[in-house]
């Protein structure tokens, strides 16, 4: 589904965010990505939507290399990609259900089709109810099960989750980990990029490890270390 | 397709909604500098329409009352053809042709053109002079022909197409040039206009690059808004002219009968045509101002 093969990025001269960089992930996997602040984690999971472009290598998404894909491809490679972030990026005047529907709305869904599946998907993240609150009227917890349910709605092959409870206390957090895990049995590749090391001990998922952009360890079934 | 339309429409209105300062000194520029050059374009069919019995090189015109008899207008030929040095060619245009010319000439006082009919309109002998003929050598001639019968005016183009022409070229490069600068700052305006719309729904933008619109569906709402505001001030403009058309005409008509200035009205629907010029001139200006913005700061 995805594999990254000799990626380089640097930023500038002095600030390479990735060395040389490998890896294959199967269809369905769950990956944590682990290292401490500025080691590369948001570098890496922009280079999978093609927000970011390598230097050097080769980034293949769903067989194909978004490295060289023309703009105008771009937004269909996105479709098939969700993301969430730790500070949800949701749309602060829109209500919940307005800000899940937007994601269809932009990419031309029929509407009939947005008044099926959103509230379909705010019931699988657990927010039946909650359609017409705006964010500010939400906890945190509840903001970011917002935003993975705009990111899933579109059902995506692979989720992007750059820390996604960086923001969320220890057992809110665990509430949307519980959530992704889910997610992940639909069959959704996830990629989580985190420097929680209770949630990546308890999940006991695979782990690939970044330091200063150098991938240092990648192990099945890992811990944070 | 039909979402597609709807969250355009209601995107762009939301944003000059939101946008309201901005959009409106976008809007009232735009109009302002179209009705500039509507009524440069208006004033100079006037001038045209002042001059347009001295079409096609026309240097000397010879009037001649109505009653004149054929022999007469013999006469006056004979002399025409009897200075091959100095005219080129002459035509003479007949009660017919000189009452079409005067609902030009004398649109501006309908009162005057009322009166006129085939029996009492002067005809005329359209006189073209040889090239170099100096003006001058023509009226050496005026005294030859002012005295035959029934001739009863000899006018020169030079006379009022040095004065008229001189004020066509003061007011239309003047009024024009002002106008083309205030159309640059109504490009600039609407630019900025869309440069803060885009600014301010960066969130939104971020959300629809991330769950993949195209870079068409982000940009089309910003694009359609620059191109309403080209529009709307467009639309302003043809209300200012056709009001400003209106009372100038009006106005004409009460000057002084024979003050020169009764052509200098626009009545054959040319106003309609500078109308849709405006309108199209506003909406590149908009499209150019919000293309411009879109592709700048949008960065899809
Ligand atoms: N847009 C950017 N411009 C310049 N440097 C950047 C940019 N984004 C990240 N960096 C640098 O790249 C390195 C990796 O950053 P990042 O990928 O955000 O790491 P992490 O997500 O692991 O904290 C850091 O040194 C950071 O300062
Ligand atoms: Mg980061």
């Amino acid at each position: 589904m995805i594999r990254l093969e000799n990626v380089t990025k640097s930023y500038s001269a002095e600030v390479i965010a990735l060395r040389d960089a490998g890896f294959d992930i199967a269809k369905g996997e769950f990956v944590f990505l682990v290292g401490p602040s500025g080691s590369g984690k948001s570098t890496l999971l922009r280079m999978l939507n093609r927000q970011e472009r390598p230097e050097r290598g080769a980034v293949w998404v769903a067989g194909r290399n978004i490295v060289d894909m023309p703009p105008g491809r771009v937004p269909h490679l996105r479709r098939n990609i969700g993301n969430i972030f730790q500070d949800y990026k949701l749309l602060l005047e829109k209500t919940v259900f307005e800000n899940v529907a937007f994601a269809q709305e932009v990419i031309g869904r029929p509407k009939h089709v947005i008044k099926q599946q959103v509230p379909a998907v705010l019931e699988l993240v657990g927010l039946a109810g909650k359609e017409d609150r705006l964010p500010h009227q939400l906890s945190g917890g509840e903001q970011q099960r917002v935003s993975i349910a705009r990111a899933f709605v579109n059902r995506p092959l692979i989720l992007l989750a750059d820390e996604p409870t960086g923001n969320l206390d220890p057992a809110t957090g665990e509430g949307i980990m519980r959530l992704l895990d889910r997610i992940n049995k639909t069959g959704t590749t996830v990629v989580m990029a985190t420097h929680d090391q209770r949630i990546v001990n308890t999940m006991r998922k695979r782990v690939i490890q970044l330091d200063r952009g150098v991938i240092v360890r990648d192990q099945a079934r890992g811990v944070y270390e | 397709m039909l979402s597609r339309l709807r969250y355009t429409f209601r995107e762009t209105f939301d944003s000059f909604r939101r946008n309201a300062t901005l959009t409106l000194a976008a809007i009232i520029t735009a109009a302002i500098s179209l009705l500039g050059v509507g009524l440069t374009l208006l004033s100079q069919k006037g001038f045209d329409n002042l001059l347009s019995k001295w079409e096609g090189g026309v240097e000397m015109i010879i009037f001649v009352n109505a009653g004149a008899t054929e022999d007469q207008l013999g006469v006056i030929e004979t002399a025409l053809g009897n200075a091959p040095t100095f005219i080129d060619s002459f035509s003479y245009c007949d009660a017919q042709c000189s009452l079409d010319e005067a609902q030009v000439v004398l649109a501006g006082e309908p009162g005057v053109l009322e009166l006129l009919n085939e029996t009492n309109i002067p005809t005329q002998f359209k006189v073209i002079p040889t090239e170099g003929t100096d003006v001058d050598f023509l009226r050496l001639l005026e005294g030859e022909f002012i005295t035959l019968p029934n001739v009863f005016d000899v006018q020169f183009a030079e006379d009022q197409i040095s004065l008229i022409g001189q004020l066509q070229n003061f007011f239309g490069f003047r009024l024009l040039l002002l106008s083309i600068f205030l159309l640059l700052a109504a490009v600039l305006l609407i630019w900025n206009t869309i440069r803060t719309a885009i600014f301010a729904r960066r969130r939104e933008i971020e959300v629809m690059k991330l769950v993949g619109a195209t870079d068409w569906f982000i940009r089309i709402p910003f694009m359609l808004e620059g191109l309403l505001h080209g529009i709307i001030g467009g639309v302003l403009a043809s209300g200012g002219l056709w009001a400003w058309n209106t009372q100038w005409t009006n106005g004409v008509g009460e000057f002084p009968p024979g003050s020169g200035f009764a052509a200098l009205v626009v009545t054959d629907g040319y106003d309609k045509t500078v109308m849709l010029i405006m309108l199209a001139i506003g909406a590149l200006a908009g499209a150019i101002g919000s293309g411009i913005a879109a592709s700048r700061f949008l960065d899809v």
